[in-house]
């Protein structure tokens, strides 16, 4: 292929496939760092919850030479790590902030050190991983199919649990108590529930969907690797995603697909040397800033307007 | 509750402290006894550091130092060896603490710029810097630099020629002086094969994400890229794995990476870093201190740079001709006849 061949089609499909692979780490913790924001609770220590995540799954993808059983430790290993966040969190009361910076770090040094002990090795390679799924029918289509097909099981299951995640907020009982919990703790008391285990099970919820997307880091979009700064700041942009989104899953998800388009196209962009290598490498964090003053002064116009009319309102009376 | 779990932290730190105690006294009991002075003031025990910028486990550069200095312990009683691992971050104090209790410190990595200040405040330490220089010459700093230009050509070469569409990739870790010295070098070489040769590049910004050399060796391969050269480290393992997805085939750095994935990698651009710290080292404990103070460019000529091809029993992609050829455009390298360009000074 040279570059008579190579066309637009070639691009964009190379672009959309790769949107959708860099989209569903930072989906899947953004899904998990939704139901915290849901509950009040700050967390910015998302990176190392996906960190350990990816590390549980590749050490016991190693050991009991199972993938599947690498994703459930993940899972189990990501409640310990959501129940701890809630301690402090939530039982304790120290500052979200402090705890989220303290989790990160800890994560850091936690999992090279285990790596070491266990592997004598400061990362993991050739664990047991999950293969790519290629999509029978769908994989025929021209465009279509080599944007969609042949992407690890994380990637479809990610769109399955957006959907999942935003009926489980806004139409189960449950997800209505943890939105509660963070809008109004006081009424959700007098109604009779608990704040404090809805945002317990809220931080769960989290630490489940974090390490759910450490798993996918090792196992499903790398064949079993893991390494100390693999997760390179994800956990951040998932938080930026949850902000961006309002919180709502779905919504989430397209800023994560945002993310990843902008990631895509500023390799594309590179590689076809149109633009700077360090410049582009800078584009997911530069719209990430600016997604943040566009969520910031939306609000603050919204909020000018309702006063507004309140205001009218007031003198019509 | 909350009384009980406040206790127990105060204890788990409490505890925490004696076990650190207890660490820190006990090699220094046995050290004591064992030996009358701390090893740096020890005349017949020489204390050689290797602090490198990032962490072991890359399986590539770093290790390859460790790998030397290994070596160097076994080889010399009177050597002993200890590692330190910056992790990205703290180049400077790590270095200071280093020099402070050791004879020998060797700096593994471009990001050491501040031994220019460092090392004149222990002029009796001998410092060895790897892979960059000092801005003029320091009198007990050796620079060791390498001319992966070279060994980029004969890679470049070997693309070319395995290459069944006409174009080949590399993808690098960032876009700075000593990565674009393999690139240069590699783009020289495809276009010595066949000058119609297309060389498609893109960097990763990343030495530490492999995910991110996977993004990056997939797009090269969109791109038609059927060989792809990784120059990124650890971030360069997704490298491989999008060539074993992709049915493409790439190429090793630095170490002879071929027994990582045997199948995809048909040849390492070898850089012998722990060979050249072995060699720099024996010779400065040999008594020959004549090389502090310059820069020594490890090349073709004295075997520091080349091309691997794995251990034996390896599958071997590449045909015995195109290696006869590789050796033959050695030798001519090696004669100066064919010059490689550079992006050093």
């Amino acid at each position: 292929m040279n570059e008579n061949t190579w066309n637009f089609w070639t691009v964009a499909s190379s672009t959309l496939n790769q949107m959708l692979r860099s989209a569903t780490p930072v989906a899947l913790a953004a899904l998990g760092g939704l139901m915290t924001e849901h509950a009040g609770i700050m967390n910015i220590g998302m990176d190392g919850m996906i960190l350990m995540g990816a590390f549980t799954a590749a050490a016991v993808s190693t050991a009991l030479a199972s993938a599947a059983l690498g994703i459930v430790a993940s899972i189990i290993f990501g409640i310990l790590v959501g129940l701890f966040f809630a301690l402090f969190t939530v039982k304790l009361r120290s500052d979200e902030f402090i705890i989220g910076c303290a989790l990160n770090t800890f994560a850091l040094g936690i999992t090279v050190y285990l790596s070491r002990t266990l592997f004598d090795s400061a990362g993991i390679s050739n664990a047991p991983h999950l293969h790519n799924i290629a999509i029978p029918l769908i994989k025929d289509i021209p465009f279509l199919g080599s944007v969609i097909s042949g992407h690890s099981l994380f990637v479809y299951m990610t769109w399955a649990l957006v959907a999942l995640m935003w009926l489980f907020v806004y139409r189960t009982p449950l997800g209505f108590w943890i939105r509660a919990s963070g809008e109004s703790p006081e009424t959700l008391r007098t109604a009779g529930k608990n704040p404090e285990r809805m945002k317990w099970i809220a931080s769960i919820l989290c630490g489940v969907f974090c390490g759910l997307a450490g798993a996918h880091l090792s196992l499903g979009n790398l064949n079993g690797q893991f390494g100390q700064r693999m997760v390179a700041g994800r956990g951040y942009i998932a938080f930026a995603c949850v902000i961006f989104g309002g919180a709502n899953p779905v919504k989430v998800f397209l800023a994560a697909l945002m993310f990843g388009f902008f990631d895509a196209i500023g390799l594309q962009l590179q590689s076809s040397k149109l633009v700077d290598a360090d410049l582009t490498s800078a584009i997911p964090y530069v719209i990430t800033i600016i997604m943040m003053v566009y969520v910031v002064v939306s609000g603050q116009r919204r909020r000018e307007r309702i006063a507004k009319q309140q205001l009218k309102k007031l003198e019509l009376k | 509750m909350k009384k009980i779990i406040a206790l127990l932290l105060v204890l788990v730190l409490t505890l925490g402290c004696f076990a650190a105690c207890k660490k820190a006294d006990k090699p220094e009991t046995p050290a004591t006894e064992a030996t009358p002075e701390p090893p740096s003031t020890e005349p017949d025990k020489t204390v050689v550091t290797i602090v490198v910028a990032g962490t072991f486990g890359d399986r590539s550069f770093y290790d390859s130092s460790k790998e030397g200095g290994e070596r160097l312990a076994k080889d010399f009683t009177g050597l002993d060896v200890k590692f330190v691992e910056c992790n990205n971050e703290n180049h400077t104090v790590r270095m200071q603490n280093a020099a402070a209790q050791s004879n020998i410190v060797v700096c593994v990595g471009w990001e050491f710029y501040d031994i220019e200040t460092v090392a004149p405040e222990f002029p009796d330490v001998k410092f060895i810097w790897i892979d960059n220089e000092t801005s003029a010459p320091v009198p007990n700093v050796l620079n060791i630099v390498y001319a992966q230009n070279e060994g980029s050509f004969l890679a470049g070469y070997i693309a070319a020629a395995m290459s069944k569409t006409g174009t080949v990739g590399a993808v690098g870790g960032e876009d700075s002086i000593t990565i674009n010295d393999f690139i240069v070098g590699y783009k020289q070489g495809a276009a010595y094969f066949n000058e119609a040769t297309k060389v498609e590049i893109n960097y990763t910004n990343d030495y530490d994400d492999p995910a991110k050399g996977k993004d990056c060796a997939k797009v090269l391969h969109d791109r038609g890229a059927d060989v792809i050269f990784q120059i990124a480290s650890k971030a360069g393992d997704g490298v491989f794995e999008a060539a074993q997805e992709g049915s493409f085939y790439a190429i090793g750095v630095d170490s002879d990476q071929k027994y990582i994935n045997d199948a995809v990698i048909i040849c390492s651009m070898k850089k012998e870093v722990g060979k050249s710290i072995y060699d720099a080292i024996s010779k400065i404990v040999g008594g020959d201190a004549s090389q502090l103070g310059t820069t020594w460019v490890a090349d073709m000529s004295n075997g520091y740079v080349g091309i691997g091809y794995g251990e034996e029993g390896a599958t071997q992609q590449i045909p015995d001709e195109i290696k006869a050829q590789v050796e033959e455009i050695r030798a001519k390298i090696v004669s100066g006849e064919i010059k490689v360009d550079t992006t050093r000074n």
